[in-house]
């Protein structure tokens, strides 16, 4: 199912002529999220699920309250408006609440939708889980794979004349391969890719296929700090505890890593991480080709979060940024993420490490100190010893404990960004371009069996 | 009273249930507890009928309407919560038909109930098994079920529907203020929690299911500053299934001067320090080190590889069973579809097989393991244990954990307070913290919400900077002492993520006061 920008403005419009408040707010978000699944080299489940959402919040001076329905009928979008409209004369006053954005925004103009992958159904879902299983088999390893794809829109009206609308289409190919006696296994993947000839899911499952058969029996060594080569995936992950501490509010609050000495102030102009850590939001990324529609439908601009290690801005809210007359930052930090890379590839991160780890995957990670931002996670998938410059062994995973504070402080390398996703599960938005790291004096704590 | 006159009432006292949309009204229009009298067995006659014509060997059509309604206040504002949903109000009704054909699952959904769709949606589920067939390396088989024609509901004794919004924001701002006024004190939230889940099964093999259920979880966290120290204490209601009155009776206002003062006095507690002490774990600390060892771990699917593209797989084998020491003989654990109170109790999974009670771990011995229709005959089994479970119309089922529980103790088992005076050198923790577990739930990190020292049998000072490091079978073997039924809880939690695309499960987990033998404490701040 596809919603024009015509079809959506329709649906705004019928619903902001319905509501009667002193400004009223329409979310619209629809559209197709399908998927295939795979497990032990055969498809166990493979769906198309259509949805449709308007959410309506109406404002009374400094009261407010949002409702949501899935049904577009008359009656539902009737009903929905006067339960909405009856709750919020209910709620007291919020101090904290913004009107809604006042006219149209200048936003980004982003072609995000290929013909291919708006129609990538599931008979091409399930030809690719062929082509990958019949590798798999060859090889002697047991696939287990994702295909999401999304074709979805998303807009936001309100009765100050704001319109955004942005539909996309992306799908993602992600794999592990294990071996039958279960003692090795091995990841590759891609994820929110715009374009369906980018992914080669061949390609990617000899990679998984053949780090499996490579982790087979992996050894144990002993815990410690070690040289550590992230591929994009761990990358991607680890630099996502970073976005968190860029929030103004918490940090001029006392309550985050970006809080400065005094109470108040920030570190802003303080250089925090190594000289060849620069992170930016780049609005209109040709290769992301994400939303244009940032903070409470204002426009998206591209912002340098970090450069050269510096923090140069963190993100206000629009509340925040009246209060401390700043102005409010379009652009939250995860849209659009590109961190700088260089040139390395990981093979020559590979040749240049007397003595560490190659890490193709981490998983499980949370946070264990807010302030310092130490956060704690394990390896999975693949993780091989490094010596001379050499791949000598698979070894068994390790649980770390370390901080971006201290690990993006440590990057020694970098290689070329890739698009990959900054979250633990694959299926919204958040996907970034992420170059693969080398950081030295990564705190590995305990050892796990698990493959 | 009837659904319809419900509704009536609803509208005049709040924001009504059933009241919003076109699949509420249909609802609405269907005679309480009646299943076969309701307007959606014609519909689920439809998409069984289209399966069936379309040459299914298996169909089943789930409508639900899912609400997710959580109200916050912090710092005396009004917010949107969070808990079950995204936190506000979210209000979503559909329907999902899953097929077998040529051997391999088909699924499809959709918001719009009508006759045409659910044909369509039928249709559509049948041509993605289909296509699904070239890629198919074994077929799905289904273990055998009775037939149920069913109503099923949770007790409720105050519809959170009844109650005013103006009475939750009194309530709720109360605690506001008791916190607010507590040296230290620079930020709280409280908040309430609710889930309705209406859920209507017909399956091709002649079963007929209405459930309705309803969640409630109300807790309150602050925010405590002391120096350049900042630290939250929570204090959480056991989150259950039932109404308003697991709010009214959870005695939130009379935690308050407490848990601030806990915020407090963590501010400028010592680090414990890094090495091997003694573990006593309260019911609320003891439910996500549970969770995600046991109950993750002894998941059928995860056994056999479902999940190893994401979840992960388990340490634990098929061979494993009636023979793995999981822990000491003093670890007895219990998975549980039926306790009152529990969020996971149903009275029938989403396969319909009704819902049950069976033992995981006897006497520290793996016994058991959660199954359903799909997985039982991997260990043999003929039935499933009925762990089936789609978080809403929008998403396909598969295998869910239950409620799990650590048993209590048997008459005559130590107390709390027995436990603590029985203990030399330890570390008492309360409420959930940072958590972190391998993908085969062997090598777990924990922390906790609060710590204190325990020394020679006394309760000291608090302690930080505590997290355990837990090896699954090594740590349950050190469980050395467990409290009676007197001090168990049943806490539990909204956010269990499994399942690709990723679907969330509110299992409840039970345990008694634990102690755990000589733990590594403290490692992940010693980098």
């Amino acid at each position: 199912m596809s919603y024009s920008r015509d079809q959506v403005k329709q649906i705004t419009d019928k619903v902001l002529n319905m509501a009667k408040a002193d400004a009223v707010e329409v979310r619209f978000s629809g559209g197709e999220r399908s998927a295939t699944r795979f497990a032990n080299s055969s498809i166990t489940a493979n769906l198309i699920e259509h949805d449709q959402e308007v959410a309506v919040t109406v404002y009374y001076g400094q009261k407010t309250a949002s409702a949501t329905t899935h049904q577009f009928d008359d009656a539902s979008l009737v009903r929905m408006i006067e339960q909405v409209q009856e709750l919020a004369k209910r709620k007291p006053d919020n101090p904290e609440l913004m009107q809604p954005v006042k006219g149209p925004q200048p936003y980004v103009e982003i072609d995000a939708v290929l013909p291919a992958t708006a129609n990538f159904g599931p008979a091409e879902r399930a030809a690719m889980v062929k082509i990958s299983t019949d590798i798999c088999e060859k090889k002697g390893v047991l696939g287990a794979g994702y295909i999401p794809k999304l074709h979805w829109t998303d807009a936001l009206a309100n009765s100050h004349g704001l319109f955004g609308y942005f539909r996309y289409a992306e799908a993602s190919f992600i794999l592990t391969c294990r071996t039958p006696d279960q003692t090795g296994s091995g990841w590759a993947g891609t994820t929110g890719v715009k374009d369906i000839a980018n992914i080669n899911a061949a390609q990617l499952t000899e990679v998984a296929a053949d780090k499996g058969l490579k982790s087979r029996k992996p050894r144990a060594i002993e815990p410690g700090n070690y040289t550590v080569i992230l591929e994009p995936r761990p990358a991607a992950r680890f630099l996502s505890l970073v976005l968190g501490a860029l929030n103004a509010r918490a940090a001029e609050e006392g309550r985050s890593f970006m809080s400065g000495k005094e109470r108040g102030s920030t570190r802003v102009g303080e250089k925090v991480f190594g000289e060849n850590v620069t992170l930016r939001s780049e609005i209109g990324n040709p290769i992301l080709r994400q939303t244009p529609i940032g903070q409470d439908g204002l426009a998206a601009k591209s912002v340098t979060w970090i450069e050269k290690g510096v923090v140069k801005n963190l993100f206000y809210d629009r509340y925040w940024a009246t209060r401390q007359k700043q102005e409010a930052t379009g652009t939250q930090p995860g849209m659009s993420l590109v961190m700088e890379g260089g040139t390395a590839t990981v093979d020559e991160m590979i040749k240049s490490t007397k003595r560490g780890l190659l890490v193709s995957f981490f998983w499980y990670i949370r946070g264990v100190d807010n302030q310092t931002l130490l956060n704690t996670g394990m390896t999975r998938d693949g993780l091989f010893l490094i010596e001379n410059g050499e791949i000598v062994a698979p070894v068994q995973n390790f649980r770390w404990n370390e901080s971006p504070a201290v690990g993006f402080n440590n990057i020694t390398m970098l290689g070329r960004p890739v698009p990959m996703h900054t979250g633990e599960a694959y299926d919204n938005p958040g996907t970034a371009l992420v170059p693969p790291m080398k950081i030295e004096d990564f705190t590995m704590t305990s050892i796990s069996p698990a493959v | 009273m009837k659904r319809r006159d419900f509704v009536k009432t609803m509208g005049a006292v709040g924001v009504g249930l059933y009241a919003s949309d076109l699949v509420a009204d249909l609802l609405a229009q269907s005679p309480r507890q009646r299943v076969l009298e309701s307007r959606f067995k014609g519909l689920s006659d439809i998409a069984l009928g289209e399966a069936k014509r379309l040459g299914c060997s298996y169909a089943d059509v789930r409508f639900t309407r899912n609400v997710s309604d959580a109200i916050g206040v912090r710092d005396r504002i009004v917010t949107g919560g969070g808990g079950f949903g995204g936190g506000g109000r979210e209000e979503s009704a559909g329907f999902g038909v899953r097929v077998i054909h040529s051997g391999v699952w088909g699924f499809a959904s959709s918001p719009f109930v009508t006759e045409d769709e659910v044909k369509k949606i039928a249709a559509q589920a049948t041509d993605v098994a289909k296509a699904s067939a070239i890629s198919k390396r074994f077929e799905v088989r289904l273990a055998p079920t009775d037939t149920y024609i069913d109503y099923w509901e949770v007790p409720v004794k105050v519809n959170p529907d009844t109650v005013t919004l103006d009475d939750k924001i009194a309530f709720l701002m109360k605690i506001n203020e008791a916190a607010l006024k507590q040296p230290d004190v620079m930020r709280v939230q409280s908040q309430i929690a609710f889930d309705f889940e209406w859920k209507y099964l017909a399956t091709s093999e002649g079963s007929v299911i209405e459930q309705e259920l309803w969640r409630t979880f109300p807790s309150f966290n602050v925010t405590a500053r002391k120096g350049n120290q900042v630290k939250q204490r929570t204090f959480t209601v056991p989150p259950k299934t039932g109404g308003y009155e697991i709010a009214l009776e959870g005695k939130m206002l009379e935690n308050v001067e407490r848990i601030a003062a806990e915020a407090a006095e963590h501010c400028t507690a010592p680090p414990v320090g890094v090495g091997l002490k003694d573990l006593v774990m309260t019911p609320s600390q003891a439910m996500l080190t549970i969770h995600e060892i046991v109950a993750h771990a002894t998941e059928l699917d995860r056994i056999v590889g479902y999940e190893a593209n994401y979840a992960g797989t388990s340490f634990v084998k098929i061979s494993d069973l009636g023979k793995m020491k999981y822990g000491s003989k003093l670890f007895n654990v219990t998975a549980d579809r039926t306790i009152a109170g529990g969020m996971c109790t149903v009275g029938y999974d989403d396969d319909g097989v009704k819902s049950q009670e069976w033992p995981l771990v006897r006497e520290g011995i793996l016994v058991g393991l959660q199954t359903n229709r799909e997985t039982a005959h991997y260990i043999g089994e003929t039935h499933s244990r009925g762990c089936t479970f789609a978080t809403s119309w929008r998403n396909y089922p598969f295998l869910r954990m239950p409620n799990v529980h650590v048993d209590a103790g048997p008459p005559g088992s130590p107390t709390p307070e027995e436990i603590i005076a029985d203990t030399k050198d330890g570390v008492l923790i309360d409420g959930r913290g940072s958590y972190s577990i391998d993908q085969q739930r062997f090598n777990g990190q924990f922390g906790g919400d609060a710590f204190w020292e325990v020394k020679n049998g006394k309760r000291t000072r608090m302690v930080s900077d505590v997290t355990y490091n837990a090896i699954t079978t090594d740590f349950w073997q050190n469980l050395d002492a467990i409290s009676g039924k007197e001090s168990w809880e049943m806490f539990g939690t909204t956010g269990d993520a499994k399942g690709q695309p990723v679907q969330i499960n509110h299992p409840s987990h039970g345990s008694p006061w634990c102690r755990i033998r000589r733990i590594m404490v403290g490692a992940a701040y010693a980098g």
